[in-house]
């Protein structure tokens, strides 16, 4: 058995700074939205990261299968994206004109992604989102959205819903939210709704939380593409959490149809501070009227880094790389489930899939196996799906796998 | 704020904790001793209820049941209105039992403001806090089912709640539970044996702390203060119509 981790230097953190930051650790990557669950399970600060892996507070290391919710693609600290970054730091960083390598990186993503004829670059996946509406209804001068149930398109006010704190109906009002892969349904929609959707928004598919992710039916990515030709509605595929893991040149490549807006972040710079929404050329004008931009949107460091990011992503390969080490993952944690009479089903593509351990509904068995994985050195979560990262190494996965079986036994015994 | 979800709320969940406070309140129950009254309550347009006080005990059904003594009202302002004192009830039933609304009826909800909306100084007695927090806890998890079925928003909270029930609970002191089924919700004041998910306060001060609103639900669960597991998507939609019992109870 191995030991179990303690997190004495994590909690004492975490009291002091609830006392001077609004929970202490707001949003995703705080116990309470990150659903840790028991707390004492889980560490709560880092100390320090490199390649597949990461160090708390108090010293115990993890493979990491979070990869910071997403921006470690390559590893973290990976040298080629280091170095570019920090060439371009010692020419300048945030500056009164932009730099040469902003262009060069939109040259490379228009290059990369297949539906892109430009690049417009923000900080947040939600800045990118949010461009991406705003485009769609300035384009079609149209005020409703479609999203699909389960759907997460970031923080702003018009991706919450009505119940949310600071939220306002007048943000969401024109939000249609309709069941995920059912074509009937959005063919209804766009009937009682002639002439009024300014846009479809979807991840490439579904990976809600709390729930099996489920992959696009056949043909319903294609028909969505039609209903919006037809209905002259903008197609906005929200690639920021899977852009990258499954196909370079884009989630909406890799179902096979065309994305008329893509918004990208995470994967894109390996950590650096980049967003990009990228679309097809009917669309440029439209995005040059907008009056949205921020402090930071034209530094130079994330764009260098982006660039060195996506070059190695090509060079290895990554969509195939990740999703063959997910799958061998994925295979090994069946297996370990399976030995102790665990059902662990893992949806999504296999570069960011999600676990749950199907024979208790309520997941308070699947919590309790993840705790059990955390307190010895594997960073899972219980609610969100996980990243690959490219650093990941067959070792990491045969230990992950080890201490996952040591995680089901303990499990097993307590039921 | 809507009325019509402000006045199940009062019957429901203020009226109906009459229940609880007999159980626990030495002179309510010494008021309602030899007492053999039923009081029906009905609201057009609204909810109805019947208050049962029956050898020593103070039963409630929701629904006009048998009654001795009925209170119509044409309104659910004119029933909200009887509850914050600007309404007299005139009742349409059991007027030779009128002396039972005047006197007991009005001591025992006096004594029930007295623990819900409490002098600071008496909260300072242990016994006192423990029964006024306790009350408060079963008016607010009667209030997260009215608001979930008749508030606007909050049925748009509840209509995101899978089907089960949500345990609310001190740890080593009272529980109880919010069913849901196809989005309605429906309070039960017993703690259930299993649960689909659960929310539980370490200790009835910081429960007390949080229907006060003097600490945030989420730094409690991350400093393990309140315990949060299971279907977690629940209690974070529970959590959204307990934001908005604030509205109808402040």
């Amino acid at each position: 058995m191995r030991p179990v981790n303690t997190y004495t230097k994590s909690q004492e953190a975490f009291r002091r700074a609830c006392k001077v930051i609004p929970s202490g650790i707001y949003g995703h990557q705080g116990p309470a939205e990150g659903c840790y669950v028991p707390v004492e399970a889980w560490p709560l600060y880092t100390s320090k990261a490199q390649g597949s892996w990461f160090w708390d507070l108090d010293g115990n290391k993890y493979i990491d299968y979070m990869c910071a919710y997403g921006p470690n693609i390559l590893g973290y600290n990976d040298p080629d994206v280091d170095e570019a970054a920090a060439k371009q730091r010692a020419i300048g960083d945030c500056t009164t004109l932009p730099q040469t390598v902003m262009i060069d990186f939109a040259d490379l993503l228009v290059d990369t992604v297949a539906c892109a004829d430009w690049a417009f670059f923000a900080k947040n996946g939600n800045d990118a989102t949010t461009a991406a509406v705003m485009t769609a209804r300035a384009h079609t001068r149209r005020k409703k959205l479609i999203m699909f149930k389960g759907y997460y398109h970031g923080v702003s006010p018009w991706t919450q819903k009505i119940d949310y704190a600071g939220v306002l109906e007048e943000d969401v009002v024109n939000n249609i939210v309709l069941p995920w892969n059912d074509v009937a349904a959005l063919e209804q929609c766009f009937a009682e709704n002639k002439g009024q959707i300014a846009a479809v928004v979807s991840q490439p598919y579904m990976h809600g939380n709390f729930h099996d992710n489920e992959l696009p039916a056949p043909g319903f990515w294609q028909k969505v593409r039609q209903l919006c030709d037809e209905n002259e509605t903008v197609l906005i595929i929200d690639d920021v959490r899977a852009g990258f893991r499954m196909d370079l040149a884009g989630s909406d490549h890799y179902f096979g149809f065309e994305a008329d807006l893509i918004c990208f972040c995470k994967a894109l710079a390996n950590g650096y501070n980049v967003s990009a929404l990228c679309g097809k050329a009917h669309l440029q004008n439209t995005v040059s009227s907008l009056s949205f931009t921020g402090s930071y949107w034209m530094s130079a460091v994330p764009f260098a880094a982006g660039i060195a990011c996506i070059e190695k992503l090509k060079r290895i390969d990554a969509a195939k790389l990740l999703n063959e080490k997910g799958a061998k993952l994925r295979d090994g944690l069946v297996a370990a489930g399976k030995k102790y009479g665990f059902d662990l089903h893992v949806t999504g593509v296999p570069s960011l899939f999600y676990l749950r351990i199907a024979d208790d509904p309520t997941l308070k068995l699947h919590q309790a196996w993840i705790a059990e994985c955390v307190k010895r050195g594997v960073f899972f979560t219980t609610h969100h799906n996980h990243f690959i990262n490219a650093a990941l190494s067959d070792q990491d996965i045969a230990e992950t796998i080890e201490i996952a079986d040591e995680a089901f036994s303990i499990v097993a015994n307590r039921r | 704020m809507d009325s019509k979800t402000l006045a199940y709320i009062n019957l429901h969940g203020i009226l109906a904790n009459l229940v609880w406070l007999c159980q626990m309140d030495d002179e309510a129950k010494k008021l309602i001793e030899g007492v053999d009254i039923a009081l029906a309550i009905e609201v057009k347009d609204g909810p109805s209820g019947t208050l049962t006080f029956r050898d020593g005990k103070c039963t409630y059904a929701e629904g006009v049941g048998k009654c001795d003594i009925k209170l119509p009202f044409s309104s659910c302002d004119k029933f909200n209105g009887m509850i914050n004192g600007t309404v007299t009830p005139f009742p349409s039933k059991g007027l030779l039992k009128i002396g039972f609304l005047l006197k007991t009826f009005t001591k025992l909800t006096d004594i029930l403001e007295s623990y819900l909306r409490p002098a600071p100084e008496k909260l300072e007695d242990p016994v006192f806090f423990k029964k006024s927090t306790e009350l408060m806890f079963h008016l607010i998890a009667s209030a997260v089912s009215q608001i979930g079925n008749h508030d606007r928003i909050g049925k748009h909270s509840a209509s995101y709640i899978v089907d089960g029930n949500v345990k609310l609970g001190i740890e080593n002191g009272i529980a109880m539970q919010i069913v849901a089924k196809d989005s309605h919700l429906t309070t039960l004041h017993t703690c259930p044996e299993d649960c689909t998910a659960y929310m539980m306060f370490e200790n009835i001060n910081t429960a007390r702390d949080l229907f006060d609103g003097k600490v945030n639900a989420v730094v409690c669960v991350g400093l393990g203060q309140v315990r949060i597991g299971g279907m977690i998507s629940m209690v974070d939609n529970i959590n959204r119509i307990l934001d908005r019992v604030a509205v109808y109870l402040a």
